[in-house]
């Protein structure tokens, strides 16, 4: 149900949905008080001490439900998931260097789950991937050096060529990091 | 006369906006701010040259060898020299003035000299081919120089540059402020406002200097060591704990994202000790000085480990518990600032406002950094962090944050500017600054957060492809408008009047 706020534009439509309501309050009461009456607006103490009371409960209150609602769309809660509940999850390594990835399969299968897990073999690179439509589906940063590599588990709803690209500046050729993944329909 | 005030006489163009005001007895307090906020003007003009080219080079489709070299180049003026420089001369005349102490000796020197040397150091080495972008990426500059891209001694002269930067800001800054509030003898005759810790006017200043010096010990530790071995004092054996990448990056973002936070200390102090001076009954006090400091303790206290949200994506080399733990603090940050909202419309809807345009720059750079604080909110939910790092977002986020901390500075300076010069600054062009950067600033926020969601990688310099070129375009223009602002604030700085002229043109005439 909250697909539409979670993946896409959702994180765009959340931040004007944090901001409009505030900016047209704000410009209402800053002309309010200093074009159409600057006198005092006699309000007393209580009444402004209830509104802050309603105004934090009302802020706290979307806080928390963004947050718990955004839990089921964590990718590390679905790779962690899928790591203890699947038996059939499909591995990919890859491996990072400038300007090119290394990967061991470049095919995949739609509606199964995939592992990747990466290194970078020299600076800090990203293993990105977009759907065909464009969009992002999720990101990963390489750093060199660490003992083990980072991984996710995601899992492709639909068939088609997703492109890869790099997303941590790696110097002057980052642009042509890229690179494309082959979705196919499921046996 | 003072060496500031000799420099700033003999600077062309700026020195004229800047020169100091001997007439009051206050040059103590005004001469080395006026030249940190010249110096940081004379950046923004740099700053603002290259994102102007910035986006062109890929419009035009440019050599990306360009875009890259602007990409660094004006990164790093936008954030250090001028928008740090800015708030640490505002900031050091605020603390002057509040506190009676002269700012005056050897620390506020270092400060500038190793600010405005160390990022033309970086601009040398950037010139000769390191194309670091502006937070460094380590290992890239070691990298980028074994594969022959830029040079060793570019390297060198670059991180040395960078190095200073990081000296004045963790070093300098703070300990002069720190000991300008805690130690000396106040001088009754240098007093402007007096404050005590308990004003939230006060408080951001010492909270926000604290942060840089705590913050960024771990990255003068680790940046000393990587110095030392470039130079070869050490040997490279005893510096290659601090060249692991793991650890500088986590040096460096504890630092970096806390020095945005004490910048927004310091500027939100700032908003509060002025908001009260341009009340339209007089009354000169906040809605809540309770509820003030409340917002800026919540905003310390939530903001100092909220950085681990910039190594979501690096699951499971960053514990998700960590990243959690990051997410919330994140948000917690959002408390704090919803306090200041119902701080300052409170104070507003209780007392009127006096409509001029210094604190109108302070209010709309506020709604612009309520803009920033909600685009880093949802960038910090772990769930949005996987579809937006890496993206515009990011890098609209970072260019909000110093575009709206610099116009509230910008604002805060209408009430300093007089005091340092004799002179004050033309109501009717203030009101021009304030529209055009309200529209440019809050429109190439909107432009980059919107090329994020779709999917834009940031600083990657081939923008024509999935159609992203429109946010390109649409950044452009409303980079040009925010650029437009900052030439009429110049002009409006050019032609300030004696402060005893009567103003001929009246802010109702725009």
């Amino acid at each position: 149900m909250l697909d539409f706020l979670f993946t896409g534009w959702g994180a765009f439509w959340m931040t004007l949905f944090m901001l409009l309501p505030f900016a047209f309050i704000f410009f209402y009461v800053i002309h309010r008080k200093s074009v159409v009456d600057s006198g005092p607006s006699g309000s007393t103490d209580k009444k402004m001490s209830r509104l802050e009371g309603i105004w934090l409960t009302v802020v706290f209150v979307v806080f928390v439900g963004v947050n718990l609602a955004s839990l089921k769309f964590m990718p590390t809660i679905a790779s962690a998931h899928a790591a203890t509940t699947r038996t059939d999850i499909q591995s990919i390594d890859l491996s990072a260097k400038s300007w090119a990835y290394e990967l061991s399969s470049r095919e995949i299968e739609a509606g199964r789950p995939v592992r990747f897990s990466g290194r970078s073999t020299d600076t800090m690179h990203g293993f990105a991937v977009y759907h065909p439509d464009g969009r992002m589906l999720f990101t990963m940063m390489l750093m060199p050096g660490l003992s083990k590599p980072t991984s996710l588990v995601h899992t492709f709803k639909e068939p088609g060529k997703y492109k890869v690209r790099c997303l941590e500046y790696c110097g002057v050729a980052h642009h042509a990091m890229q690179d494309e993944l082959t979705i196919v329909k499921s046996n | 006369m003072s060496i500031a005030s000799t420099i700033i006489q003999n600077t062309p163009i700026f020195g004229k906006m800047f020169t100091v005001d001997k007439s009051t007895g206050l040059e103590e307090i005004n001469a080395w701010p006026a030249l940190m906020i010249m110096a940081s003007f004379v950046w923004l003009a740099v700053a603002g040259l290259l994102g102007f080219v910035m986006p062109a080079t890929q419009i035009f489709d440019l050599d990306t060898g360009h875009f890259y070299t602007t990409l660094t180049l004006h990164g790093a003026a936008l954030a250090f020299p001028f928008s740090f420089q800015l708030m640490m001369g505002v900031g050091l005349h605020r603390s002057g003035g509040c506190v009676g102490k002269a700012v005056t000796g050897v620390f506020p020197a270092l400060a500038f000299i190793t600010m405005n040397l160390g990022a033309a150091l970086l601009t040398v080495a950037v010139l000769m081919g390191l194309k670091v972008s502006l937070i460094v990426m380590y290992p890239l500059p070691i990298v980028g120089a074994q594969m022959g891209i830029w040079s060793m001694n570019s390297v060198i002269l670059g991180f040395t540059g960078i190095y200073l930067v990081l000296a004045c800001m963790i070093l300098c800054y703070p300990i002069l402020v720190l000991k300008m509030l805690f130690f000396g003898t106040k001088r009754p005759e240098l007093v402007l406002s007096e404050r005590s810790l308990n004003d939230p006017g006060m408080l951001g200043m010492t909270l926000s200097a604290l942060t840089l010096l705590i913050a960024g010990t771990p990255l003068v530790i680790v940046g000393t060591t990587v110095l030392f071995a470039l130079y070869g004092i050490i040997p490279m054996t005893m510096a290659a704990w601090a060249t692991e990448p793991v650890v500088f990056q986590y040096a460096f973002f504890i630092f970096a994202h806390n020095l945005m936070e004490a910048m927004a200390l310091m500027v939100m102090s700032a908003m509060y000790a002025t908001l009260p001076l341009y009340l339209a009954d007089g009354t000169r006090k906040l809605f809540s000085n309770r509820i003030a400091n409340a917002a800026l303790w919540i905003l310390l206290l939530t903001s100092v480990t909220s950085f681990l949200h910039h190594f979501i994506t690096l699951y499971p080399n960053q514990p998700a518990s960590l990243s959690y733990w990051g997410n919330i603090m994140s948000w917690g940050t959002g408390i704090g600032a919803a306090l200041s909202i119902f701080t300052v419309l409170a104070t507003v809807w209780q007392h009127g406002l006096r409509a001029e345009p210094g604190i109108i720059a302070v209010l709309a750079g506020f709604v612009l950094y309520i803009l920033d604080g909600a685009s880093a909110m949802v960038t910090s939910n772990i769930a949005w962090a996987f579809q937006l790092h890496g993206t515009m977002w990011q890098s609209g986020h970072t260019m909000t944050v110093i575009v709206a901390m610099s116009m509230m500075w910008m604002g805060v300076l209408y009430h300093h500017y007089p005091v340092i010069t004799g002179r004050k600054l033309d109501p009717v062009l203030g009101v021009w600054f304030v529209r055009l950067f309200a529209v440019g600033g809050i429109g190439a926020a909107l432009s980059m957060l919107a090329g994020g969601a779709a999917g834009m990688p940031r600083r990657f310099a081939a923008w024509n492809q999935e159609g992203w070129m429109i946010y390109g375009h649409l950044i452009w223009i409303f980079g040009l408008i925010l650029g437009a602002s900052f030439v009429v604030y110049a002009y409006s700085l050019l032609k300030s009047r004696d402060i005893s002229s009567p103003v001929v043109r009246q802010v109702a005439a725009a």
